[in-house]
């Protein structure tokens, strides 16, 4: 078993690093205290090819791995987490059911825009009384002759209203639960389609999180996405990975909130000497160190099982389930060390913490990770 | 039209601790490119863009300038090819020697219009191998270069000096020192990175090249730490700023120190 990272992965992790701290790490604070989606990242990001990483150059991708993608979503994440789950949620879950699922025909319209960052992507499965039952969803799609008209609203939208192309879920035949759920891409500009006042959240707050209304909005039938009643499937498939990309997230977070209590108590000096001399401190600070450790193994394992090509579904859940776990715990930690700084937006701690706790909440909360994770151990 | 930009593949000085002999201690340091070699790559990147120049890294030194994580990190940043001299002799090569060895890896080359470098390598800083190395090929060497446009032959070199900028014409092949920011480098791409292992790679023989040997060699003979003075922790606690001045004169008498 080798656990070394291969040269390109390596280098890929300096280069986002380099360039997150460049560019990224200058605006995490304000784009934070000030609610603001950081639209002018994204040309950037898309220049640095972080907005199709796993997707093939010939779809407009760059072609990497499935680990260098968690690494590069990890790194932009321990520089902003808000960036992060913009860049992950459009990866993995926009971009990626377009090239899973997608006909030749879709490919050609959306996925060299997508994969190369020129058109943001979203995912609109969550409905206000559907969230991790994604099932109950009121969302309707009604055939006509020459498509289908949508009806309901979706919420906690991540990267609406900038995105341009959408996944959504609606129910085509309401009587058979699960299988009557279908997946279609829609455009922003679609008549119909109207975005609701941006949720004020508290974390991650660089990432817009409106609701999203449709009203007798119609879509050709070119817009569904895999087949009629294929599109429960579609959404939980696409959620496997996009866990990864969350944890990747929460990873990163992790991974500052470490940094940022390792600093300070070689900084802070109490009794006449900096705190990481007492072992209260150290006590902590190896236990996060622990903890960031594990959450990256377990999240490169999910990683190399995509890139593989094995079975992730239980993997994936395992590392969502621990990296946010850890990146709550790390933060909490990282604030104690600080002592009533940690508590000030003078440190970067607070918002490490704020931002933490989403990372158990969205893509499936803690709950059903652990479901997912004890129907595989009990099956 | 070839342009040569010869780096330092070396570890992070920052990352490095002294050991009680006064040694240093690289073995936590991680691996790199020198700091200001990714703006000596974007300078000639930018003007082999405008020239269609061919771009070739040259690295010479110590085991581990040669291996392919060295050679895809610097051809990641825009070169087209790198030529290596990786022997273990190297690792304590002072500058006059390195030097040597990357003129006679640039007569090996062969046709070379200009030479680009970087301010100085993050580990030693000494700013001597870019002037060495110009002696060596019988080429006019330009430090603090903050731009350099034109072609083979023709080149037109802007430098920053004390008072004002300076424009130099070079009608013949040169050596240039980039200045610390001559230009933003440029961060690789996750295209440029996965791109570079594919682009070819030479690796020559220290002997083969047949370097001259120096006529003056220079041996590290002694290191020490610097020493620490050894403070006495001594503290005045008194409200009273008059007895407070009376009892660090009679410190300061009794230290010796008045």
């Amino acid at each position: 078993m080798d656990f070394e990272l291969t040269d390109e992965q390596q280098l890929i992790r300096d280069a986002v690093r380099e360039f997150a701290e460049s560019e990224i790490v200058p605006v995490a604070a304000e784009i934070d205290r000030d609610h603001r989606f950081p639209a002018e990242l994204l040309p950037k990001l898309a220049e640095m090819n972080l907005m199709g990483m796993t997707f093939p150059e010939k779809e407009g991708g760059a072609g990497a791995d499935y680990v260098s993608y968690v690494i590069a979503v990890e790194e932009v994440s321990r520089a902003c987490a808000s960036t992060g789950i913009i860049m992950s949620s459009h990866n993995s879950l926009a971009t990626w059911p377009v090239y899973k699922f997608g006909t030749r025909a879709q490919k050609d319209r959306y996925m060299h825009d997508m994969a190369s960052g020129r058109r943001l992507g979203a995912f609109a499965l969550t409905e206000p009384a559907a969230g991790t039952d994604a099932a109950a969803g009121t969302t309707t799609a009604v055939r006509t002759g020459d498509g289908y008209v949508l009806n309901g609203s979706k919420m906690f939208i991540s990267n609406a209203p900038h995105a341009e192309v959408y996944i959504v879920f609606a129910k085509t035949d309401p009587d058979r639960g699960t299988r009557g759920i279908s997946a279609f891409i829609v455009e922003g500009d679609t008549p119909g389609f109207a975005v609701g006042e941006a949720e004020h959240k508290m974390g991650i707050r660089g990432s817009s999180t409106p609701p999203l209304y449709f009203t007798d909005m119609r879509i050709p039938k070119e817009a569904l996405l895999g087949e009629e009643g294929e599109g429960f499937k579609i959404a939980m498939a696409t959620l496997d990975g996009g866990r990864i990309g969350v944890s990747a997230q929460a990873l990163g977070i992790a991974q500052a909130a470490l940094e940022a209590g390792v600093d300070y108590a070689k900084e802070r000096v109490q009794f006449g000497k900096p705190i990481a001399n007492l072992q209260a401190i150290q006590w902590m600070i190896a236990d996060s160190a622990l903890q960031v450790d594990a959450a990256r193994l377990l999240v490169y394992r999910a990683a190399a099982c995509v890139a593989a090509g094995r079975p992730y579904s239980t993997e994936g859940a395992m590392a969502k389930l621990f990296a946010s776990e850890t990146a709550t715990r790390v933060a909490d930690r990282a604030i104690q060390i600080h002592g009533g700084y940690g508590y000030t937006e003078a440190y970067p701690v607070e918002r490490h913490y704020r931002d933490a706790k989403i990372t158990e909440l969205y893509e499936g909360t803690s709950e059903v990770q652990r479901m997912v994770i004890a129907r595989s151990a009990l099956r | 039209m070839k342009i040569v930009v010869a780096y330092k593949w070396t570890r992070d000085p920052e990352e490095a601790s002294a050991r009680p002999d006064g040694t240093v201690d690289w073995s936590r340091a991680k691996p790199g490119l020198s700091t200001y070699d990714p703006v000596a790559i974007e300078v000639a990147r930018q003007l082999a863009a405008e020239t269609g120049a061919e771009l070739i890294g040259v690295t010479v030194g110590d085991k581990g300038v040669g291996t392919p994580l060295a050679c895809k990190a610097a051809l990641g940043r825009g070169l087209d090819r790198v030529v290596t001299v990786e022997d273990g002799s190297l690792a304590d090569a002072g500058r006059s020697e390195l030097a040597a060895v990357l003129a006679e890896v640039i007569k090996h080359i062969g046709d070379v219009d200009l030479v680009v470098t970087g301010d100085s390598s993050m580990d030693v800083a000494a700013k001597m191998v870019p002037t060495v190395l110009a002696g060596e090929l019988g080429w006019p060497a330009v430090a603090e270069v903050t731009s350099v446009t034109g072609k083979a032959g023709e080149l037109r070199v802007g430098r920053e000096i004390p008072g004002g900028a300076q424009v130099l014409e070079i009608s013949g092949p040169a050596v240039l020192a980039t200045s610390a920011d001559a230009a933003a480098p440029r961060v690789p791409g996750m295209k440029d990175l996965l791109a570079a292992g594919k682009k070819p790679v030479e690796h020559l023989d220290l002997a083969a090249l047949k370097v001259s040997p120096q006529n003056a060699v220079m041996t590290v003979t002694g290191r020490s730490l610097p020493e620490r003075k050894v403070r006495k922790g001594q503290l005045i606690d008194t409200a009273d700023p008059a007895q407070a001045a009376d009892e660090l004169l009679t410190a300061l008498r009794q230290a010796g120190a008045l």
